[in-house]
């Protein structure tokens, strides 16, 4: 217990507990939606999107993440738009402009020499090195979006399940269906400097999986992949501190070793 | 002016035309069946009064168009397509249309349709003919002056479905419900309707379904060679 304490005692081990606990906490409520609207290459595509606003934002020497989040939100309503008005595929059409803004970002990339920190900390992630000032955005808008999806939690989650049932009770569809995707596009660019453009997708995912394994109404769900993610981004912090290993990453590998634990003991009938 | 006004309802997809100038008026409480082969648009025309598609021509509720009018309206789509490993119970299913369901309308619809002991149980573990409930009962939740019924029989065994059919007796008799419905079963249309529509693509008939279900349109509908007979109901 001393050794755990001497571990996150230092200030920069606290903001990223701090910000991995607000962003994991997210990332959990939205995944739910991710798994229910199959929408993992989606968050998976706007996080690869964000490369192109890490560029701009390098050759311009501001800040990343704003930049990111911006061309995020850009791409996330753009996919919409072309949904609605095209007949490609979504897969497609999602396809097509993440791996296009990630080209352009490496273009973009090419007119800055030298060494870029910015640049391998968003494709690898690096909760480690979250600033206070960047903790000052990821924590109210972790507080605003996760708040606004659970209170909304059953109109959300009715969208999810059946669009035509949903508009025959009356929900506003498309308004909660751009709004899910600007909020995902957010809430996944919020988190890309700590888990990383490749990686973040693994805490949308992850704590939904786990929490179907044991579940047993959409208001349990909620529960246990919020827990599980806290438990994963603590834990995985812990680790990686304390066997000196990548932090991102060790999170995910927790996320995923925990996965296979849960599975094995629903398995063998922990769980109905 | 009637209840339920259909005005040269029309859909077309992609140039062909699906459903054409379809007009009838349906007066409240009415039973009103929808028949014809597959792909004659009933489907279509149930989809098109709700709005759900683009559609020519108006649908009006009582003098309002009915798409603006939703809260009026209960809707059992054919096919409810979701993912059956995602733990929602059946008890927060039936809450997620309605924001708070009037506390006896609710244990009514639970009784009547026979939910109550499937509320703690999640909605993908459920068999063919529970969801049919489930879903009737969402339905009916928001108290709706119209329901609509697409083949709301459809996975559900034969007992399953004359049961069903008294149900719908039942809430059309004792709450006044208009209901539209879309069938195969033409004996119990016959039975339950107050008026049938034949569709195929264009309106075959309409009326009281002992009086326009003739061995004529029958063979108009299915063809020369289907096995349908019209029953006798004069007795």
């Amino acid at each position: 217990m001393e050794h755990l304490i001497e571990l996150f005692a230092p200030l920069y081990v606290q903001r990223a507990l701090l910000a991995g606990v607000f962003s994991g906490a997210l990332l959990a409520i939205l995944g739910i939606f991710v798994a229910l609207r199959k929408m993992a290459f989606f968050s998976d595509g706007i996080a690869h999107t964000s490369l192109t606003g890490v560029a701009i934002a390098v050759l311009l020497g501001q800040q990343p993440l704003a930049w990111a989040v911006g061309v995020g939100v850009v791409f996330a309503v753009l996919i919409y738009l072309l949904e609605k008005k095209t007949d490609i595929a979504p897969d497609s059409l999602i396809g097509i402009l993440f791996t296009s803004s990630l080209a352009l970002g490496v273009v973009l990339m090419n007119f800055k020499k030298g060494y870029q920190p910015d640049l391998l900390s968003f494709l690898f992630g690096n909760i480690l090195t979250i600033r206070s000032e960047e903790l000052r955005v990821i924590i109210p808008l972790s507080v605003v979006i996760g708040g606004f999806m659970v209170v909304r939690y059953r109109r959300y989650l009715l969208i999810c399940l059946n669009e035509e049932l949903s508009k025959v009770a009356g929900v506003w569809l498309e308004v909660h269906k751009l709004s899910l995707y600007v909020m995902l596009a957010v809430a996944s660019i919020l988190a890309i400097k700590m888990f990383g453009i490749i990686l973040v997708s693994a805490l949308l995912i992850l704590p939904v999986s786990f929490g179907k394994l044991f579940a047993r109404s959409a208001r349990s769900l909620l529960v246990i992949s919020m827990i599980f993610a806290e438990v994963i981004v603590v834990g995985g912090v812990a680790l990686s501190l304390w066997r000196d290993l990548p932090t991102a990453a060790t999170i995910v590998l927790t996320g995923t070793v925990l996965f296979v634990c849960g599975m094995a003991f629903s398995r063998l009938g922990g769980a109905e | 002016m009637s209840y339920v006004d259909i005005h040269d309802v029309g859909v077309t997809f992609g140039g062909n035309p699906i459903l054409r100038n379809v007009t009838f008026n349906v007066d409240k409480a009415e039973v009103v069946s929808i028949i014809g082969p597959n792909g004659s648009g009933k489907t279509t025309l149930i989809r098109a009064m709700l709005g759900l598609i683009e559609h020519r021509g108006n649908v009006l509720l009582a003098g309002r168009p009915l798409r603006h009018q939703m809260e009026r309206v209960g809707y059992v789509p054919q096919r409810f397509d979701f993912d059956r490993t995602f733990p929602l119970s059946v008890q927060e299913f039936l809450a997620l249309a309605v924001k708070k369901a009037d506390g006896e309308w609710r244990d009514e619809v639970l009784r009547e349709f026979s939910v109550r002991p499937l509320l703690r149980q999640k909605l993908g573990t459920l068999s063919g003919g529970q969801m049919q409930r489930v879903l009737i009962a969402s339905a009916l939740m928001k108290q709706p002056e119209v329901m609509m019924l697409d083949e709301p029989t459809s996975g559900v065994d034969v007992e399953g479905v004359a049961s069903f059919y008294e149900l719908v007796r039942h809430i059309n008799k004792e709450h006044e419900i208009t209901v539209f419905l879309v069938s195969h079963e033409v004996n119990m249309v016959f039975k339950t309707s107050t008026k049938v529509v034949c569709l195929n693509k264009d309106l075959v008939c309409c009326g009281d379904p002992r009086k326009v279900i003739t061995t004529e349109i029958l063979d108009k509908l299915y063809g020369p060679d289907h096995e349908l007979r019209v029953h006798d109901h004069s007795h």
